[in-house]
């Protein structure tokens, strides 16, 4: 005879009555997800990660634009007709047109490096270290374990490399033009930047959950991003199946310009791989032994 | 039945085989309520297989387990929600103190106000005596203590199954001391299951044991009978004085003559004589044997008893025996 889940809850309420500790919350596919990534944001935010990344992307994101837009105008004294030059492609445009260019441009490629590196380590290390076998011999379902990492993820991009430089590019806009933004483009913009990163992430974990050292999986994404980028310009219809024009499109709709050719199936093919990218890691991780 | 002869687990012909490698041969266990059992096996038998099997780290090829009534590959995270379990090599976040590791693993189980999760994490950290060393990275802590503080992490969730994979592996005498008084402790809250290939630490602690080699059980039953020899046949021991030859002749040739004796050897030392006598029914032995000798009231019995072995030589004889098939 087997034991009956009956003592069990008679135990149960013993020690609740006894401590007052209930059982945590979280059923399905979604058991100890709340944990885990409690314990995923207290590494971006309640360490000095967070310190770090601000300073990182800061100074590259927001120490570009500043360079474009304070420190090459300085230029123009000892370089004359550098600033005519470089504003000359932008004529015609509205006024920022040159910063945000430059915005989109490097927070989308140091942004998409960045995602990678950041996650590339995240299934793989857990899992050649034996941390991920003690987590999921936890009353954790697997799926969360995946979640928890790509959300985390998702949150630290979001904060870090998508909203503070794009407020203090903003903030240099305003400086260097004395005008507002207009904020709905420009938030758009930002979703379409956000969607590229969180396709890299998706296809970043998946790579984690499928291979066995880290060098396939920056190989891959890295191969994705410049082989994508690179073969389009040959192959026009890989630019509308990867995001490889996102900082473009994103560009369009800030500056209100007509939107390229492949806007539209750039964007749900984005959306729809970075889905299958998250099934596949889900399924995968699933049947997946430690 | 009552719940006392309960099982916790159950599995029946589990097998796991890994690429073209047979790890585990139809496995048919079970492990009784409130007992400690120790999983016995050379190093590759299959222990740590059988292990990740219950908690459904691993799938199983073949066969189906059962841990409180639960399947293990259908309902593995209810069976985990009373679980305890030490991995052979427990690996922790290295950057986390200790008691930042219970506490993230009581989170798992619980919910409560900060206070009362933190007194639950100190009771753990107490019961282990890791104390003074709550507060200090786990990547500074030496392998006894990452054994305690696994032991801790396991039993933060007050389980009704503890799984412990080689507890006191790789410990100095001391640090298996511990392990093994921090295992005594818990016995009375808890069902213990854990593997090793230490044959004295299972004759300290266990209640029944269970033997693998090359992934198939050769053994499963309590220690005490394990050492006591097969449940049918059993050797005595008896030391006998007699001044006079005859005695000695007329007691052999009574003992022989039984049907259930099957041998009898006999030696001599410092004027006494040694028997060791092998019998087929040990009931019958233990009723007769001794009346038999004393029939001659001339013979002293200076020591009678059935030879008990210990479990080093139980496990050698039985792992050779199933290695020459």
């Amino acid at each position: 005879m087997t034991v009956q889940t009956h003592p069990h809850e008679t135990r149960d309420l013993r020690l609740a009555a006894r401590q007052g500790l209930l059982p945590a919350r979280g059923s399905g596919w979604l058991t100890g997800f709340g944990n885990m990534l409690g314990k995923e944001l207290g590494e971006w935010f309640c360490t000095r990660r967070w310190l770090w990344q601000l300073l990182i992307w800061l100074i590259l994101i927001n120490g570009f634009v500043g360079i474009i837009l304070f420190v090459m105008p300085a230029l123009e004294s000892l370089l004359p007709g550098i600033n005519a030059s470089m504003q000359k492609p932008y004529e015609g445009l509205p006024p920022g047109a040159m910063a945000l260019t430059q915005y989109f441009s490097i927070a989308m490629l140091a942004g998409t490096i960045g995602v990678i590196i950041l996650a590339q380590d995240e299934v793989i290390q857990e899992t050649q270290s034996g941390t991920a076998a003690w987590i999921l011999s936890k009353p954790v379902a697997r799926p969360a374990f995946i979640l928890t990492k790509l959300l985390s993820n998702t949150i630290g991009a979001l904060v870090f490399i998508v909203a503070l430089p794009a407020l203090v590019t903003l903030g240099e806009i305003y400086l260097d033009i004395h005008q507002v933004v207009s904020l709905v483009p420009f938030l758009v913009g930002l979703g379409l930047f956000m969607l590229t990163l969180f396709f890299y992430l998706s296809l970043v974990i998946l790579l984690g959950v499928l291979c066995e050292s880290r060098g396939p999986v920056m190989g891959i994404a890295f191969g994705v991003m410049l082989g994508g980028m690179l073969i389009s310009n040959f192959i026009p219809f890989i630019g509308y199946v990867l995001p490889v024009t996102m900082d473009k499109i994103a560009l369009a709709i800030v500056l209100g310009i007509p939107l390229p050719a492949m806007f539209v199936s750039q964007v749900i093919s984005a959306v729809v791989l970075s889905i299958v990218f998250i099934l596949v890691a889900l399924w995968r991780f699933q049947q997946k032994e430690f | 039945m009552d719940s006392t002869n309960s099982l916790v687990i159950e599995t029946h012909n589990l097998s796991k085989i890994y690429q073209e490698t047979q790890a585990l041969k139809d496995l048919n266990l079970t492990v009784k309520q409130n007992s400690i059992c120790g999983f016995l096996g050379p190093n590759g038998a299959g222990k740590s297989t059988t292990i990740k099997l219950l908690l459904g780290l691993i799938q199983p090829s073949g066969g189906q387990a059962t841990v409180f009534g639960h399947d293990v590959q259908q309902d593995s995270v209810a069976i985990r929600k009373r679980v305890g379990y030490l991995a052979q090599d427990p690996r922790y976040y290295e950057h986390m103190t200790a008691r930042q590791i219970i506490s993230y693993t009581a989170h798992f189980f619980y919910r409560a106000p900060k206070e009362l999760i933190e007194a639950r994490v100190q009771e753990v950290l107490d019961l282990v005596s890791l104390e003074d060393k709550a507060d200090r990275p786990v990547r500074g802590f030496s392998g006894g203590e990452r054994q305690r503080l696994g032991i801790a992490q396991a039993q933060v969730n007050y389980p009704d199954l503890l799984i412990l994979d080689e507890p006191a592996a790789s410990l100095d005498p001391q640090g298996r001391h511990d392990v093994l008084e921090v295992m005594e402790k818990l016995r009375k809250y808890t069902t213990i299951f854990y593997s090793t290939h230490i044959l004295d630490d299972v004759q300290r602690v266990s209640d029944t044991v269970a033997i693998l080699n090359r992934g198939k059980l050769i053994a499963e039953a309590p220690i005490r009978e394990l050492l006591a020899g097969d449940g049918g046949s059993a050797i005595y021991d008896i030391t006998l004085k007699s001044e006079a030859e005859a005695a000695i002749t007329g007691a052999r040739d009574r003992v022989t003559s039984q049907p259930w004796v099957q041998n009898l050897g006999m030696t001599s030392q410092d004027g006494l004589i040694c028997w060791q006598v092998s019998v087929s029914d040990d009931a019958a032995a233990e009723d007769l044997l001794l009346r038999l000798i004393l029939e001659d009231r001339s013979l002293k019995v200076k020591c009678f008893g059935r030879k008990t072995y210990n479990l080093e030589e139980v496990f050698m004889e039985l792992v050779e025996k199933e290695n020459s098939k």
